[in-house]
């Protein structure tokens, strides 16, 4: 057990107590409450801790006030409550489900919290005011309690564990890059792609809550991005490279400089840049500005420079300068993601300008959203509301209201899952776990209890024991569970009043309302992996289409949405374990190639002749229509081989300039991954 | 005992008013402090930053004890 796991669940632990103590000092209607809350949010980085600290007080206040609302006008039809509260619950849902950083935690609130406040009160809805009150008392209460604990005991803040995750991220990508660059592409290479993509959205979702952090943290949310940028670029840069080399390989032997330069850069990823051997700057270590690690090998800077008299002829020079283009753009990624993880570490540090350029100009960053998925989650969690409410009616069930909130409580908080039932019915195997626990508390020691110093000393072995398991990354789910389904148990009030019945009726209640969630996930929301993972990449494939045409396009906003894309993708194929048949042409690397080429061609169309811009605009409508009916359609593939050759004879009648090279280097790369495999590029009239 | 804002029938305690007016303080002095990087001669920031509100509240407690509605308790 280490140092920081004990500190946390003594944090915790603290926090629970002090929390208690005042809900009864107050004498507050459901000290429990208070208590579980602390549980809630309980997170060993401080940050999360008061993220979600404050979106779950917005949340709260939300529902609530709907609640309050909604009951006092309808009370007196039952049916139609229930109908809106179970509509309530499901736009909710929905709203969360499209935000997928940690403030949905706000909108799933809002959505349960009115059905905890509204239909616990419709017995007596003069009350309304003062459950309302009581709930949004209680639960800052719990909130204030963790934050201030939780930033007082020994606080973690999020910057150690974004530093480890950037910096292992870094080692591997250079040990995995360093290999990839000298083979052909394989299947294994789907598990580093679901790394590095799940690494970037990750640290995207981390860095939200940098803002919530104890004031010594630095902020720089820019810096963040732009470090998600570079990381994106990495893999659909090397995949390039691969392509080309293994074109090359095709139709002979790879060009003895392609080959050196794929060489010395692979050696530059495996030298680590603090032993860099050929490090010759005479700059102090600490110095920031040191621009050592940026050495390109000496063998690239001389073929680039080459590159820019000789314009390439015929197939196999294209192909070289596509991957000579393409590992240029990898080694400027890789040096700016090294450059940029210091900053990060060390705020004082000054951005070199072309970042500040950039960061200035960064737009509003979107992830992969999922409409479909997150209406069908959302009818769930209000058919399952709505059909606990009718049990409850119809069944004169005195506990239904207990049944409904927890319907709506375990669709709401599954509802991110591929598989929401698997989480729910582990979640009443947790209940079922910590009631013995509860009923052993409640009626065994609990009237033994008198006064706060006893009721302490009583129950912080369980409550050590629960922030222990929630400190470990592998128990953490289960501690929560337990340790909110025990506070509910107890439902610990400022008298004892030990009622064996209603301690059955309303726990029961509770496992019913979690079975109506089980069975709702089923029939809602079961879902073939493969099948999602066909549709996610489906809706790449309209970026894409998009990106060609659109008047005005983020280049960075939608490389790393496709990146996004991609990590969920490769994830759910990873789980199925068997390929998804080839007809579906999935492949979310090459979509995310094909996009960065599109960006290249619309960005150096400007700078070239009418003929070459004419027939670029042809490539990108060509490329627009085909991805519009998905890449593996062969009619519309005719068309865009013709579209591509023309674009590069025209391009190859200009004077040589960067733009024109590069334009032909992304042509190359369009043509490499559209048009099917062993087909040339000829020359169709001589220069 | 703690008095109360009476705002339009609802009786609200001026602790909290009070609590609402100093964070948004802290949260000011805060951003300042972090602009001035004055965080690097705080040991412990957490303490710091939970002692401040505490200390901002106080002042605003003292400058809004006037607010109380006389007689309600």
């Amino acid at each position: 057990m280490s140092f920081r796991k004990l500190t946390f669940a003594l944090a915790n632990t603290a926090a629970v107590l002090a929390a208690l103590y005042v809900a009864f000092a107050r004498d507050l209607e459901r000290p429990y409450w208070a208590m579980f809350t602390v549980f809630i949010v309980a997170n060993p980085i401080v940050g999360a801790v008061r993220s979600k600290a404050v979106y779950r007080v917005l949340g709260t206040l939300a529902g609530a006030s709907v609640a309050l609302f909604l009951v006092p006008p309808l009370v007196n039809a039952p049916v139609l409550l229930c109908l809106a509260t179970s509509l309530w619950v499901g736009v909710c849902l929905y709203l969360s489900l499209l935000d997928r950083t940690p403030r949905s935690y706000m909108f799933l609130l809002a959505g349960y919290t009115a059905t905890i406040v509204g239909l616990a009160v419709v017995d007596s809805p003069e009350k309304i005011f003062d459950t309302t009150i009581s709930r949004v008392e209680e639960i800052s209460l719990g909130l204030i309690c963790a934050a201030i604990a939780h930033s007082i005991i020994f606080p973690q803040s999020v910057t150690g564990e974004l530093d480890r995750r950037i910096r292992a991220t870094v080692i591997t990508a250079r040990q995995w890059l360093s290999g990839a660059l000298m083979r052909p592409e394989r299947p294994s290479d789907l598990q580093a792609q679901q790394q590095l993509a799940a690494v970037v959205t990750d640290l995207h979702m981390l860095y939200t809550h940098v803002a919530f952090e104890i004031s010594d943290v630095p902020r720089s949310a820019q810096v963040m991005r732009l470090l998600q940028d570079r990381l994106a670029l990495l893999l659909p840069r090397v995949s390039g490279i691969q392509k080309a080399v293994a074109a090359l390989t095709v139709s002979g032997q790879v060009p003895e400089p392609l080959v050196r330069a794929l060489e010395a850069t692979s050696q530059w990823f495996r030298t680590d840049e603090t032993t860099a051997p050929n490090c010759t700057c005479q700059c102090p270590k600490a110095a920031r500005a040191c621009q050592c690690h940026r050495v390109v090998p000496v063998e690239l800077a001389a073929t680039s420079a080459d590159s820019l008299r000789t314009i390439p002829l015929d197939w196999r020079e294209l192909l070289e300068q596509s991957a000579l283009s393409n590992l240029r753009e990898l080694i400027a990624a890789f040096a700016d993601t090294q450059e940029l993880a210091r900053a990060l570490a060390n705020d004082q540090a000054k951005l070199p300008a072309r970042f500040e350029q950039e960061a200035a100009a960064l737009g509003r960053r979107p992830f992969y959203r999922d409409r479909g998925l997150a209406l069908l989650s959302a009818f769930g969690a209000a058919g399952a509301t709505l059909l606990a409410c009718l049990l409850w009616i119809e069944g004169s069930w005195p506990e239904g209201a207990v049944a409904a909130q927890f319907a709506a409580i375990g669709c709401s908080l599954a509802a991110t899952l591929d598989d929401p039932s698997k989480f729910i019915r582990s979640a009443i195997i947790g209940i079922s776990l910590a009631l013995p626990f509860a009923a052993l508390y409640e009626f065994a020691l609990l009237p033994r209890v008198d006064g706060f110093a006893s009721l302490a000393l009583v129950l912080s072995p369980a409550l050590l024991l629960f922030s222990l398991m929630q400190a470990s990354k592998r128990l953490g789910g289960a501690g929560l569970i337990l340790a909110v389904a025990f506070s509910g148990g107890l439902a610990l009030q400022s008298t004892y009043k030990a009622d064996f019945a209603a301690f059955v009726n309303s726990n029961s209640a509770e496992i019913a309302g979690l079975l109506i969630a089980v069975v709702m996930s089923l029939v809602f929301r079961t879902i073939d992996p493969a099948w999602n993972a066909v549709r996610i990449a489906r809706s790449g494939f309209k970026a894409v289409s998009r990106l060609a045409t659109a008047r005005k396009v983020d280049l960075r906003a939608w490389t790393i949405e496709m990146f996004d894309r991609l990590g969920l993708v490769t994830s759910r194929i990873g789980a199925i374990g068997k390929p998804i048949s080839a007809r579906e042409n999935i492949d979310g690397l090459r979509d995310l190639r094909v996009g960065l080429n599109i960006g290249t061609i619309r960005e150096v169309g400007g700078e070239l002749g009418l003929a070459s811009r004419s027939a670029l605009q042809t490539v990108l409508k060509t490329v627009c229509s085909l991805y519009r009916s998905g890449p593996g359609n062969g009619r519309a593939r005719a068309g865009i081989e013709a579209a591509i050759d023309q674009g590069i004879t025209s391009l190859s009648a200009e004077a040589p300039s960067r733009p024109m090279l590069d334009g032909l280097a992304a042509l190359t790369g369009l043509r490499l991954d559209l048009v099917p495999t062993g087909s040339q590029y000829a020359i169709s009239h001589p220069l | 005992m703690i008095g109360e804002l009476d705002i339009d029938g609802v009786f609200v305690p001026s602790l909290l008013v009070a609590a609402m007016i100093a964070f948004c303080l802290t949260s000011l002095v805060r951003w300042s402090l972090r602009r001035l990087h004055f965080y690097r001669f705080v040991w412990h920031a957490g303490l710091f930053d939970v002692a401040l509100f505490v200390v901002t509240l106080w002042v605003t407690a003292m400058a809004t004890a006037t607010w109380n509605t006389p007689g309600v308790n």
